[in-house]
């Protein structure tokens, strides 16, 4: 692990194993075929049994219910290992993990816990997350998605853009608006009549990752599929918590890598005579990653420490993902331009990186919402909404 | 049955170390379960998935650090675990030595080593624990069976293979080929955290003094000549081949 300023033994040993597990799996297992997936925009559907077995999914959730019951810097550990192959691959596990899980978890009914959660964390069942819509993925309160009570039922209509898994899932979490205004959330089994997934093609980013646009018409859902614990928008906010929480560790593992490619290559490549790497100009971009990711690191070692202790704030995460996301899809343009015109193919990982963190960047709130996220927070002044 | 895996604590394939004046500087660098000893967990589990009734115990000797080895055997499914606790480095036949006396009182009837360390290359500390115990060893060993009381190996020999059967209690030491070590998986991490790491200190075993004295090491260093052979490509490749001849690469 790149590691410039001794952060390992802060970790205990829980998040040590964790992590050598994962690489050595994830290293065996997955980094062989990665280029090719990105390339062929596929993702093997065997992928989910092995990642179950290996206890990824949902793996900060406690062991009652089929999870590992990690802490959550070893959690935030595995999401580094797994984006250190390819944020798609991350973004599998994590909306799985993050988005799919934990709401059930958090505010699920104890049947739906005990019925969902073993097989979500074995890989038997794939969830994913129905918040965006096509109109304005920032402003989740707009929503059109509608859910109305017919007697013991609920019939929901509207489309979800941008859904990770949608089309590989068994079941969706969509929320919509009850007659009420307030918002819920719904566990809705995707071979319910009137649902319907669309897989969004032409994506030169996640392209190791199923994107699709969810319809929903007419779909009953029996009363019981309803998430009771929680109304309103900080349902699905305090998912995204969760989830953002993973991808400012995770965003670090992609900046590793691109890192060692881009050091590498610099060292071995001569021009002029000399390696670039003894170039002035290209150890200013190789110190600039290696300050970033260390900054980044000792930040998602804190941020987990405030998660643990239970003093973690959404504002405080919103910070992280925003750093720690674009220093590493800076560091990837970077190492890309290390590479010069090998580093547009797929040969090497950097551009692969670079066009995942876009949508890194951009998914779970963009930069510049998190900007204004934070903004608000500090000043108490609303630049938001 | 009870099988005991000798495990041993190695830097990562991919760490980069460095030697300097006062010897390995192992600042910063990773450290993992030595893939030969691996094989020896593995195939120990496999006999207790056989259906074979077995306890499986790690025993490791070695300074603090070799706690996260043996926690990674714990996760891969062995038992429990004895930890043979010195920071002090032993050469082989004492190693074999204070290993034979953990083994002996654990009465063992299998033990598993790895054919060879992946750090300092020694093959030595598995025959040197069958001398140490009296028992029957097969080195280099590819396939494992057991019977009643025997064991069935077929074991690499220089150019070719041999396959013998030994009675039990017996060394085997691995080779590659052996299997295919499982990966450690998220949930048996965190199940082995309550598994039984047994410490004992040298003075529980009867002490040791080591037979050999390191004074140096080094790490062998692979440096670029970094030559550009200039000019006409016939002429450039004809010295070439005299270079390459000069330092008998070719
Ligand atoms: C590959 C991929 C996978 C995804 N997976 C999921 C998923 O599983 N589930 C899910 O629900 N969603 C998912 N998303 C959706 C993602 O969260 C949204 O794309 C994101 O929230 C941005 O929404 P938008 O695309 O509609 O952009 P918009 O909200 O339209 O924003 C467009 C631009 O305007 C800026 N902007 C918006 N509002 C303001 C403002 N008030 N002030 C200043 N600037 C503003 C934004 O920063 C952005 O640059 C995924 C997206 C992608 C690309």
């Amino acid at each position: 692990m790149l590691d410039y300023f001794q952060v390992d033994p802060l970790f205990d040993n829980e998040a040590q194993q964790t992590r050598a597990a994962a690489r050595k799996f994830l290293d065996g297992e997955v980094m062989p075929h990665i280029r090719d997936w990105f390339e062929e925009a596929y993702l093997p559907t065997g992928l989910a049994k092995s990642f179950g077995d290996m206890g990824f999914f949902g793996a900060n959730l406690p062991v009652e219910y089929g999870c590992a019951g990690l802490n959550n810097i070893a959690y935030g550990l595995l999401m580094y290992e797994l984006e250190r192959i390819d944020s798609g691959i991350r973004s599998f596990a994590s909306v799985q993990g993050a988005l799919v899980m934990y709401p059930i978890y958090a505010y699920g009914s104890e049947e739906q816990k005990n019925h969902y959660l073993p097989k979500l964390a074995s890989g038997e069942m794939i969830g994913c997350f129905g918040l965006t819509e096509a109109d304005g993925g920032s402003d989740p309160g707009a929503m059109k998605t509608r859910a109305r009570k017919e007697g013991s039922h609920y019939v929901l209509n509207g489309s979800k853009m941008w859904i990770t898994n949608g089309n590989i899932a068994d079941i969706a979490l969509v929320w919509a608006k009850c007659e009420d205004e307030v918002i819920r959330g719904f566990i809705v089994p995707t071979n319910a009549a009137g649902f319907s997934a669309n897989k969004i093609k032409h994506k030169m980013s996640l392209r190791a990752s199923v994107t699709s646009e969810l319809v929903l018409e007419d779909v009953r859902v029996d009363q019981n599929q309803l998430l009771p614990q929680v109304e309103g928008l900080k349902g699905p906010l305090g998912c995204l918590t969760q989830a953002r929480y993973g991808i400012a560790w995770g965003a670090l593992g992609a900046l590793e890598a691109v890192y060692y490619e881009a050091l590498e290559f610099a060292q071995s490549r001569i021009t002029f005579g000399k390696p670039i790497a003894s170039r002035q100009l290209v150890q200013h971009k190789l110190v600039e990653m290696v300050s970033e990711h260390s900054k980044g690191l000792l930040l998602a070692h804190r941020l987990g420490m405030l998660k643990d202790s239970g003093q973690m704030h959404y504002a405080q995460v919103s910070l992280a993902k925003r750093n720690n996301v674009r220093v590493a899809l800076e560091a990837a343009r970077s190492a890309r331009e290390i590479l010069g015109g090998s580093g547009i193919t797929v040969e090497y990982s950097a551009i692969r990186h670079m066009l995942n963190l876009e949508t890194v960047d951009t998914y779970e709130g963009t930069f510049d919402i998190h900007t204004l996220i934070v903004g608000r927070d500090l000043t108490g002044l609303g630049a938001l909404d | 049955m009870k099988i005991i895996c000798i495990i041993k604590q190695v830097p990562d394939a991919e760490a980069r170390i460095r030697s300097t004046a006062a010897g390995i500087d192992l600042e910063g660098v990773t450290f993992v379960i030595d893939g030969m000893d691996e094989y020896g967990v593995e195939q120990a589990l496999r006999i207790r998935e056989s259906g074979v009734e077995a306890e499986i115990i790690a025993v490791a000797l070695g300074p603090k650090r070799y706690e996260e080895a043996i926690r990674t055997a714990l996760a891969m499914g062995a038992d429990r675990a004895i930890h043979l606790e010195t920071e002090e480095a032993f050469d082989p036949i004492t190693q074999a030595k204070l290993l034979a006396k953990v083994v002996g009182e654990e009465a063992a009837d299998l033990l598993l080593v790895g054919g060879k360390e992946a750090d300092w290359d020694s093959a030595a500390l598995g025959a040197a624990t069958a001398e140490a115990l009296g028992w029957p060893h097969s080195d280099w060993t590819t396939e494992l069976e057991l019977t009643a009381n025997s064991a069935k190996v077929t074991h690499d020999a220089d150019e070719g293979s041999e396959v013998l059967t030994l009675p039990l209690p017996a060394v085997i030491t691995t080779q590659q080929g052996l299997n295919e070590p499982r990966y450690p998986t998220l949930p048996n991490i965190m199940k082995a955290k309550r598994k039984e790491l047994k410490k004992l200190s040298l003075d529980d075993v009867g002490g040791a003094v080591s037979k050999i004295v390191i004074l140096k090491q080094e790490i062998q260093t692979r440096e670029r000549l970094n030559k550009i052979i200039e000019g006409d490509p016939m002429e450039a490749a004809q010295q070439l081949v005299k270079l390459l001849q000069q330092d008998k690469v070719i």
